[in-house]
């Protein structure tokens, strides 16, 4: 990295720890969503972009998260903080206890069964007591937007280190190993399955941080909302959208994205919704490997870009 | 006993309808490779053609079941033709995904179109029933699985017997030498995927005279033909009939002895342990 883009991330850091202090209360509301978003599809860029599984389950870690949090401080009074711990080990014994079987599964298999598991995880969730069934649970209102916003903000950045990290260490090899032919890194003296859950558990370990501040933060959680599969779906898109499998590719197709969508939703409600179909196929069909991969092309090849991947998929 | 009867017949009437849901998805992700999220999506539009068809021009909905196989039929194929043949050789995650985002968009865009109220279709025969020793047999319902049977063992027939289903068998089987054979895959694809988005409507009329429908039913039962494609394996069509059996009566089971609120917790959590045992399905052939 040169000199002048490592400055530049430095003074794009200190705009964003400044924001709560110069901003609105709507843009910091604003930030604090797009952070989370951002925090989950950086998640899923662990499992899904790097060792390349796709996973629709992640929704499952971050309703664990949520519930976390709301079950440590409305049924046993407990901080804050240890509510986001109690998330984390649940969504650690999730990823490991299911994450072995599941991740044996490959492609279609492995997605629909993450898929089918965030299904059986809010039924049984809409069961239990303690997690006030379908009502939900509500939590003590806490009414500081700063502190949420500057929580997300260091949660985005250490989960973006932790995805450089990877791009440089030999457990990050391992994964892109097993994304791109995973008999062959087996082979390689990779410990596939250790690797795998591994991942699983790091990316699981995000969300449901993630999960737990949404969750104090908006005061409320009911099992359709903390593990609705298409907070799961946006997160993919996001990541997809900027570029899976880069560091800062999810980051900006979840501010892009959030950007658009905040503004379509402020003009007209109902199409907001529209949009996000409406440009999952678009950038399917045009840039599948997302915005960071056409930066990269696009001053080479021009418009013939976007034809050039069409031509590459197409029967 | 009398209740576990009644119970029974009740999972084997729903288990028809279930077959039928999940006969077009196994029928496109067997053949093209592409496991259609928006699968559900279009038997909600199934349903909401057969709905305005007796609403307004009073058809009789099971009459009215070929026009809106018709109508969902044009729409797969210029879908496939126009849009998914554009990536059929991308990588499996990339169709997960457009197919996702048509999910979003069809939502929508019913919801628009159609707002997001509960219909009803209510023929005048919706609340009789027939009454089979202790058994109660709804007619509706009874109707609803009879079609699906003759729809599913039809597509068996259409599949084994006829010239376009042997070309569609032998596309799913090696396509290059289907290519050879002169099959042109661009029209087979959507041939394919219209007939898969065909049944989807069908059954979509057949749940709208079981059901209450509105724009948000989709996902669930996508799912729900997920689970039944899988149990079922997609080498056959007749196992999709084993499988919707099976889930129906699961499900009544579950909501019998368990409570109404675990069917879901059944009938995905049987999903994830076959995909787990045995991923081809329980039918299906061993890998």
């Amino acid at each position: 990295m040169k000199a002048w883009q490592k400055g530049s991330l430095v003074v794009a850091l200190l705009v964003l720890v400044g924001v709560p202090w110069y901003g609105s209360d709507v843009l910091v509301q604003f930030g604090i969503s797009t952070l989370l978003l951002a925090v989950l599809a950086q998640g899923w860029n662990i499992i899904g972009g790097y060792t390349g599984y796709a996973s629709f389950g992640n929704s499952v870690f971050y309703g664990l998260g949520s519930y976390g949090v709301a079950i440590a401080m409305v049924q046993w009074h407990l901080p804050f903080g240890v509510g986001m711990g109690f998330g984390v080990v649940l969504a650690v014994v999730f990823a490991v206890l299911l994450g072995i079987p599941v991740l044996r599964l490959k492609g279609h298999y492995f997605a629909i069964a993450t898929l089918a598991l965030s299904q059986v995880m809010a039924a049984i969730v809409s069961n239990i007591p303690l997690a006030g069934q379908n009502i939900g649970l509500v939590l003590p209102p806490l009414n500081n937007d700063r502190l949420f916003y500057e929580l997300s903000l260091g949660l985005l950045v250490v989960a973006t280190l932790t995805i450089f990290w990877l791009t440089r260490s030999r457990f990050g090899f391992g994964l892109i190993a097993i994304r791109e032919n995973e008999e062959g890194a087996a082979v390689m003296g990779v410990n596939t399955t250790l690797y795998k859950v591994m991942a699983f558990a790091l990316s699981g370990i995000f969300s449901a941080l993630a999960g737990g501040i949404h969750a104090y933060w908006i005061t409320f959680l009911d099992p359709d909302s903390a593990f609705d599969i298409s907070l799961n779906v946006k997160m993919i898109i996001m990541a997809v959208f900027g570029g899976a499998g880069t560091v800062l590719g999810p980051i900006v197709g979840a501010v892009s994205l959030s950007a658009i969508s905040e503004f379509l939703s402020s003009e007209v409600t109902s199409i907001a919704g529209l949009f996000f179909g409406i440009v999952i196929v678009a950038a399917v069909v045009l840039m599948p490997r997302g915005l960071a991969d056409m930066f990269r092309r696009f001053r080479k090849t021009g418009w013939r870009y976007f034809s050039e991947n069409i031509r590459a998929h197409k029967l | 006993m009398d209740l576990l009867a009644q119970i029974l017949v009740n999972g084997v009437l729903l288990g028809g309808l279930y077959a039928v849901m999940a006969l077009g998805l196994a029928l496109v992700w067997g053949v093209l490779n592409i496991v259609n999220l928006a699968h559900g999506a279009f038997i909600m539009l199934g349903a909401y053609v057969s709905w305005h068809l007796y609403t307004y021009l009073h058809i009789d909905p099971f009459l009215g079941l070929p026009i809106t196989a018709v109508v969902m039929f044009a729409l797969g194929y210029a879908l496939q033709r126009g849009l998914l043949n554009l990536i059929v050789r991308a990588p499996m995650f990339n169709t997960l995904l457009i197919t996702f985002g048509l999910e979003v968009v069809l939502t929508y865009l019913a919801q628009l179109a159609f707002s997001a109220d509960f219909r009803t279709i209510n023929p005048s025969y919706a609340g009789n029933s027939l009454q089979w020793g202790p058994v109660t047999l709804p007619v509706a319902r009874l109707g609803a699985f009879c079609m699906a049977i003759v729809l599913t063992v039809g597509m068996w027939l259409f599949l084994l017997h006829t010239r376009l289903g042997r070309a569609i068998r032998a596309t799913a089987q090696n396509l290059v030498a289907a290519r050879l054979y002169g099959v042109e895959p661009r029209h087979l694809y959507a041939v394919t995927f219209a007939i898969g988005i065909a049944l989807a409507g069908a059954a979509g009329g057949l749940y709208g005279t079981v059901s209450q429908i509105n724009p948000y039913i989709g996902a669930t039962l996508t799912a729900k033909s997920f689970a039944i494609a899988i149990i079922g394996g997609l080498d056959n069509p007749l196992g999709v009939i084993v499988g919707g059996l099976f889930l129906g009566i699961v499900e009544s089971l579950t909501t019998l002895y368990v409570g109404p609120t675990y069917a879901d917790v059944a009938s995905f959590g049987i999903l994830v342990l076959v995909l787990i045992v045995r991923p081809t399905g329980l039918l299906g052939k061993t890998a």
